[in-house]
C-alpha cells in the first residue's frame, strides 16, 4: 500500500525501494515468504553485493532509515512514481520520468482528470498518471496482452491504487474504448505501434467539451501518419517534441598547473625551493558527462480537440475527399 | 458527429465571465487578458480591440475583428461561426523548383498604399491575400510548398480572427516563454514539468516551495497539481515583502484552493519557527519607527520586488512606468477611450505592455495595517502546519545560491521524501551537490539538464524546427534520509 499515502513506518505488505547507490536500487515486497522461480515458497531473503537482507526484518523500521546488510548497509525508501520507474520489473519497454513529466504537462492533467492510457505495458507511466489525477480523477488503462494486464492489476492492488484505475484487456485499435467511455475523458494517451488506428476511437471517447490527445512513438513515420489522421479528425495545434535528459556527474578534478613564467629568467636554487611550495595543481569542482547516453527515446506529440461546437467542418470534407 | 452542437453541455465555467483571466489567441500569437465590462485589448503596436463582446460567450468562440469606422486602429468584435476556408487560395499552377524566380523586388504589383487601401476598405484577410496573389508575378512559379508558406506568412499578417481560451499553466507559460522568457527565468516547460514530477507534488500532503521571481509560475503550477477540493497544502516561501502572483491570479483558482496556498516571507518564517512569536513582535516594534518614515519608499520597493527582478534595469523600469500609468487610468474609470491622440509617448508605452491588466492588478497596494496582521497570521499558520507534519516534497526555484536555502529548508522535509532544485546555472548546483553529499543525510542525488527539440511534421517535409531554445537550466534532485 506504499503508494497510497505518506508512510513513516514500514508495514507488512509494503513495497519498499532498497537503495545501495543511484545505479543499484531494488523494489522489495515486504513479506515473510515469496515463491522462487520454480514456484517453491521460500524465505524472503534479498541478496546484494553487500550481503543479504531478510526482508521481513524491515517491518517496523522507518522509511528513509539505514538498514544493516550482512556486509554493509543500505537505505530503504518509500517508493515515488520516479523511484518505481527506475526499479520496476520490465515486461515491456518503458517510458522514463523525463518523458512522463512532459506527457503529463502537455496533457494538462491535474486532480480530477479522467484519462485513458494504452498500452499499460509495465505500468511505469500509469503510476505517475495516477499520482497526478487522484483522488477524484480516474485512469482507464488498456493492453491487449493478457499476462501484462493481470500482473499490472495485481501491482495496482498491492500498491493501494485500485480505486483510481480500471484495467482492461482489449485491442483498442479494433474494438475501441467501449461504450461506457463515450464522451467521458479529458485526455487520451497512446503508446501503440499503430497509434493512427486508435485516433477515431479516441475522438469518440473525448468529452464533447474537447480534450487532449498525446502519443509516444519512437519512429517518425508513425508520427507522420498519426498526425495526418489527427488533422482529419479535427484535432488542432499539433506539436511534436523530443526531450532528452542529460545527467552529469559532479566531481572534483585536479588540474596540473604549469609554471612557464619561470623559464624566462635564470633561477637560483632558492627560487626553485619557493616554487615547489606554490601549488602545482588546482582542485576544480566540475562535471563529467556520460560518454554514451540515450540519444533518442521517442517523439511526443500533443494535439487538441476543440469542443464540438468549435470543431472545423471543412477539414472533414477534405479528408473524405482524399480518402476516395 | 458535428451535427451535435447544441447538446454540448455548457456549464457556467465554460462561459467567459467578467473578472476572470483568459487567453486570447490570434494565429500563433497569444496574450493574457482580464475580462472587464469595457475592456480594451492591445494587439501589437497599434491595434485596439474592444472586448465587451466576449462576455457571456462560451470559451473557444471565434470573433472577427471589425474595424470601427472613423477610429483608425480600433476594432470591435463580432462572434463568427466559421472562419473562412483558406485552402482554396493555392494556385492551380505551381513550379517544380525556384530556378525561374529572382528577387528583384518587383514581383508584387500592388504598392504599399494600394494594400493599405484594401485594408481600410474593410476587405477581409482572405480577400486581401487573394489580391496579393493575383498581383504577384512569381506566385504561380513558386512550388506548392512555397505557395503554402507564402499564404501562411500573409495570413499571420492579415488574419483578423481571435479565439478565447481558458487559462492553463501550459498556455500561460507559452505566452511568457515566447515573448518574455526572462521574466520566468527562462524556465522551459520540460524543466517545469520535471520539477513537478520530482517534487512529488500531488493532491495530498504539505508541499514546500521556495521561489523568488518567475512571476509565481512554480507556485501556480504546484497549486494546479494540488487541485480543487483536495487536502494538499502549498507553503510558498519567498524573500520579499510580496510574492509574485501573476500566474496564480491568471489561473482563476477558486478561493478554497487559494486558501491552501500560504505565501510567507522566508525570514519571518524561520525567525518565528526558531525564536517564537515574541521575537517577531519585538522585531516589528523596533522597525515601526523607521518604517513610518520610510512608508512610501517601502511600497515602492515591494512593488519593485514583485516586478520580476529583471536583470535588465531598463526593462523593469519601463514596466513600472507602464503599470503606474495603468493604475492611473483605472482610477479615473476610463480606459483610454477618448484622449488617444493626446499623449503619444505614454500611449506608446502602454502599447508595448503585454498584459496591462495583470500588471495593474499586481500593483494594487495592500492596506498597510490590515496587511501587517495578515502576514503574521499567515506566517504562524505556515509554522504551525510544518510543526504538525513534515513536507512531502521540497522545491527550490531560486535566483540566489540554493545551498543556504536548501540547508535551511531540508529540516522541514519528511524523511524518505524528495527535493528538487532548479537553477539557471550549473555551478551553484555543483556546490550544493558536494556540500549536501558530504553532509551525508541526502541520497540518490542527480544533477541534470535537458535538451528539447520540436519538429515540423508535414507529409514529405518533416524535420526538426529551425529554431530551438538552449536555456534549459539545471535540476538537482535527491532524497532525504535519516
Amino acid at each position: 500500500m506504499s503508494f497510497k499515502k505518506i508512510k513513516e513506518v514500514i508495514e507488512d505488505g509494503d513495497i519498499v525501494i532498497l537503495y545501495l547507490n543511484p545505479n543499484n536500487m531494488h523494489p522489495l515486497e515486504v513479506k515473510e515468504k515469496i515463491s522462487n522461480k520454480k514456484g517453491k515458497i521460500i524465505d524472503n531473503v534479498f541478496n546484494t553485493a553487500y550481503g543479504a537482507l531478510r526482508v521481513v526484518s524491515l517491518i517496523g523500521q522507518k522509511y528513509g532509515s539505514k538498514v544493516e546488510l550482512t556486509r554493509g548497509w543500505a537505505y530503504v525508501l518509500q517508493p515515488t512514481p520516479e523511484l518505481w520507474t527506475l526499479t520496476l520489473p520490465h515486461r515491456t519497454q518503458i517510458i522514463y520520468s523525463p518523458d512522463i513529466s512532459f506527457i503529463i504537462h502537455l496533457m494538462e492533467l491535474r486532480p480530477g482528470s479522467i484519462i485513458i492510457e494504452t498500452g499499460t505495458g509495465s505500468g511505469s507511466l500509469s503510476h505517475a498518471l495516477i499520482r497526478t489525477i487522484r483522488p477524484s480523477g480516474h485512469l482507464y488503462t488498456f493492453d491487449f496482452h493478457e499476462q501484462r494486464v493481470s500482473i499490472a492489476s495485481t501491482e495496482f492492488e498491492k500498491h493501494g491504487l485500485s480505486d483510481f484505475v480500471t484495467l482492461k484487456e482489449k485491442d483498442v485499435c479494433l474494438e475501441g474504448f467501449g461504450e461506457e467511455l463515450k464522451h467521458k475523458v479529458d485526455a487520451v494517451f497512446l503508446d501503440l505501434p499503430h497509434p493512427w488506428l486508435a485516433v477515431e476511437h479516441a475522438t469518440v471517447a473525448l468529452k464533447k467539451a474537447g480534450g487532449k490527445l498525446c502519443f509516444f512513438s519512437p519512429c517518425i513515420e508513425q508520427v507522420q501518419r498519426t498526425c495526418t489522421k489527427l488533422i482529419c479528425e479535427g484535432f488542432i495545434e499539433l506539436h511534436t517534441y523530443e526531450c532528452l535528459q542529460r545527467e552529469m556527474n559532479v566531481q572534483y578534478k585536479l588540474l596540473p598547473i604549469l609554471d612557464l613564467e619561470c623559464l624566462k629568467h635564470k633561477h637560483t636554487t632558492e627560487d626553485i625551493h619557493k616554487n615547489r611550495k606554490e601549488k602545482q595543481e588546482e582542485k576544480l569542482l566540475t562535471v563529467t558527462q556520460s560518454h554514451s547516453l540515450p540519444g533518442h527515446t521517442g517523439f511526443i506529440t500533443i494535439a487538441v480537440l476543440p469542443p464540438t461546437y468549435a470543431r472545423k467542418k471543412e477539414i472533414h470534407l477534405q479528408c473524405r475527399n482524399s480518402d476516395k | 458527429m458535428n451535427a451535435v452542437v447544441e447538446d454540448t453541455c455548457e456549464s457556467v465555467e465554460d462561459v467567459i465571465t467578467v473578472g476572470t483571466h483568459v487567453i486570447v489567441k490570434k494565429q500563433d500569437f497569444s496574450k493574457i487578458y482580464k475580462v472587464s465590462e469595457n475592456g480594451i485589448l492591445m494587439l501589437g503596436k497599434n491595434q485596439r480591440v474592444e472586448m465587451q463582446e466576449i462576455i457571456g460567450k462560451p470559451f473557444w468562440s471565434t470573433f472577427e475583428m471589425v474595424p470601427l469606422s472613423g477610429n483608425k486602429g480600433t476594432f470591435t468584435l463580432t462572434l463568427t461561426d466559421e472562419i473562412e476556408p483558406w485552402n482554396d487560395l493555392k494556385g492551380e499552377l505551381s513550379g517544380c523548383d525556384n530556378r525561374s524566380i529572382t528577387d528583384d523586388g518587383t514581383s508584387q504589383r500592388l504598392s504599399k498604399e494600394e494594400i493599405l487601401q484594401l485594408q481600410e476598405a474593410g476587405k477581409t484577410g482572405k480577400e486581401i491575400i487573394s489580391s496579393l496573389i493575383e498581383n504577384s508575378k512569381s506566385f504561380s512559379a513558386k512550388t506548392e510548398y512555397s505557395q503554402e508558406k507564402y499564404i501562411k506568412k500573409k495570413k499571420n499578417k492579415y488574419f483578423k480572427f481571435l479565439t478565447i481560451h481558458k487559462t492553463s499553466i501550459l498556455l500561460l507559460h507559452e505566452v511568457y516563454f515566447k515573448r518574455k522568457h526572462e521574466k520566468i527565468g527562462g524556465l522551459r516547460m520540460d524543466a517545469l514539468a520535471q520539477m513537478l514530477s520530482y517534487s512529488d507534488v500531488q493532491s495530498d500532503g504539505l508541499h514546500l516551495l521556495y521561489s523568488n521571481g518567475f512571476q509565481g509560475l512554480p507556485a501556480a503550477a504546484m497549486i494546479n497539481r494540488i487541485g480543487t477540493n483536495t487536502s494538499g497544502y502549498l507553503i510558498n516561501l519567498h524573500p520579499g515583502n510580496m510574492p509574485q502572483t501573476t500566474f496564480i491570479e491568471a489561473m482563476n483558482f477558486p478561493q478554497e484552493l487559494r486558501d491552501r496556498h500560504l505565501a510567507v516571507n522566508i525570514y519571518s518564517f524561520l525567525r518565528l519557527h526558531y525564536q517564537g512569536e515574541s521575537s517577531i513582535i519585538d522585531n516589528i516594534s523596533k522597525k515601526v519607527v523607521i518604517k513610518d518614515t520610510e512608508e512610501s519608499h517601502d511600497t515602492e520597493k515591494s512593488s519593485e520586488e514583485s516586478e520580476g527582478e529583471t536583470m535588465n534595469d531598463e526593462v523593469s523600469e519601463t514596466d513600472m512606468e507602464v503599470s503606474e500609468l495603468e493604475t492611473e487610468i483605472k482610477e479615473n474609470g476610463t480606459l483610454l477611450t477618448s484622449d488617444t491622440g493626446e499623449d503619444n509617448s505614454t500611449l506608446k508605452r502602454k502599447l508595448e505592455s503585454e498584459e496591462p491588466e495583470i500588471e495593474a492588478a499586481k500593483l494594487k497596494k495592500p492596506k498597510k495595517s490590515a496587511n501587517k496582521l495578515k502576514w503574521l497570521l499567515e506566517t504562524k499558520r505556515a509554522v504551525d502546519l510544518l510543526s504538525s507534519m513534515k513536507a512531502r516534497g521540497l522545491t527550490i526555484v531560486a535566483k540566489e545560491h540554493p545551498l543556504q536555502i536548501a540547508k535551511a529548508l531540508l529540516p522541514f522535509l519528511g524523511i524518505s521524501r524528495p527535493f528538487v532544485i532548479f537553477h539557471a546555472h550549473r555551478e551553484p548546483l555543483q556546490e550544493t551537490y558536494m556540500e549536501l553529499k558530504q553532509k551525508r543525510n541526502v541520497i540518490n542525488m542527480k544533477l541534470f539538464t535537458n535538451f528539447l527539440r520540436s519538429y515540423q511534421v508535414l507529409p514529405n517535409r518533416t524535420h526538426p524546427d529551425i529554431l530551438t531554445n538552449d536555456t534549459s537550466g539545471y535540476i538537482l534532485t535527491g532524497y532525504l534520509v535519516e
